[in-house]
């Protein structure tokens, strides 16, 4: 590991390790809901490790449960994994100097979390190991910290009272991630128009409604960054 | 409930289904880079889809719209908490805090 990386990685811990305290809170949750769908432990913690992904396993478990049919069960799961391809493309320049290795393991560790936090640094950074320590290293830490607190969800299953609405915790994080984002205008008209869109749409099937939010948001982002610029240049 | 052993193939597909779309363009690498302007567009991904989780989850009551609630308090107590302070588990404490008190 070269100084760059170490580095790199010691500043990524730093900057994530805030928002990382919002993933218990949902792997608990996760956790829970494996087990009350009739799993395992082992199962569970299978798919825990298998999928890696709350929202590709609390979105199929239902599925699974009524015994519905394995390409709707694949359909589903895709819908709500898309936008990690927007992610992954914009993550392919900044991680382009790891080896290939490295980078299958990035894009299994790839969550919104760490890529929303993380973003403009490894954009702007202008070394390939400082970047892939930035982005590697709260990732990994994401990942131990998301599997230990859902074996502690699966273990303690029934024993935490729904009452106390502790997932509301991952809902406060996401808010914490999107308050600094707000201070550039476009950014803002994005997240008001994916916000928006997301509740008017709700009722499409296979969450088509949050994809065509998001996709709303980013144009309404990127036409907003084009209006400022043209009013400027006057 | 009991499930045989193709649940296990039915995780590897889950697994797959989620695994593609992330390492896509991360193991393509630059030989599929996105156009610029695509690239420029991908900034606004991060604030347009947490957004579009999470104002649902604060704004949603039983699936409609509902303008006062709990959630919608302790996320707006969660919100100035950030704005306010540079205490990071501030805004934890108070979200909770609220949405336990309002309910």
């Amino acid at each position: 590991m070269s100084p760059s990386f170490k580095a790199g990685a010691r500043e990524g811990f730093r900057v994530c390790l805030p928002v990382s305290v919002g993933l218990i809170p949902w792997a608990l949750v996760t956790g829970l809901a494996m087990v009350s769908a009739g799993f395992t432990p082992v199962q569970a913690m299978g798919m825990s490790f298998i999928v890696f992904g709350a929202t590709a396993q609390l979105g199929t478990l239902p599925l699974i449960a009524i015994g519905a049919p394995w390409w709707l069960i694949l359909a589903t799961a895709l819908v709500v994994n898309l936008r990690f391809v927007i992610f992954s493309a914009a993550l392919a320049g900044p991680l382009a100097g790891g080896t290939l290795l490295q980078r299958w393991l990035c894009g299994y560790l790839l969550t919104d979390g760490v890529f929303a936090t993380c973003l403009e640094r490894l954009r702007s950074d202008a070394d390939p190991a400082w970047r892939l320590g930035y982005y590697l290293a709260p990732s990994m830490w994401c990942a131990l910290l998301w599997q230990c607190s859902t074996l502690t969800g699966v273990l303690a299953a029934g024993a935490i009272p729904r009452g106390w609405s502790l997932e509301f915790m991952a809902s406060i994080a996401l808010l914490v991630l999107l308050v600094p984002m707000a201070r550039v205008r476009p950014m803002l008209v994005a997240m008001l128009t994916g916000g928006v869109l997301s509740v008017l749409l709700r009722g499409l099937p296979l969450r088509l409604g949050v994809m065509a939010a998001i996709v709303g948001g980013i144009a309404a982002g990127f036409a907003t960054e084009h209006l400022q610029k043209k009013t400027e240049a006057r | 409930m009991n499930y045989d052993a193709s649940l296990w193939l039915t995780f590897l597909l889950i697994g797959l289904a989620t695994l593609l779309p992330r390492a896509s363009f991360i193991v393509l690498g630059q030989r599929a880079s996105l156009p610029d302007t695509v690239q420029k567009a991908l900034r606004y991904a991060p604030a347009a889809a947490l957004a579009a989780i999470v104002v649902p989850d604060v704004v949603l009551v039983n699936g409609a719209p509902e303008l006062f609630n709990p959630k919608l308090a302790a996320a707006i107590a969660a919100v100035l908490a950030v704005t306010l302070s540079r205490n990071p588990w501030l805004p934890f404490v108070a979200g909770m805090a609220v949405l336990w008190a309002l309910r």
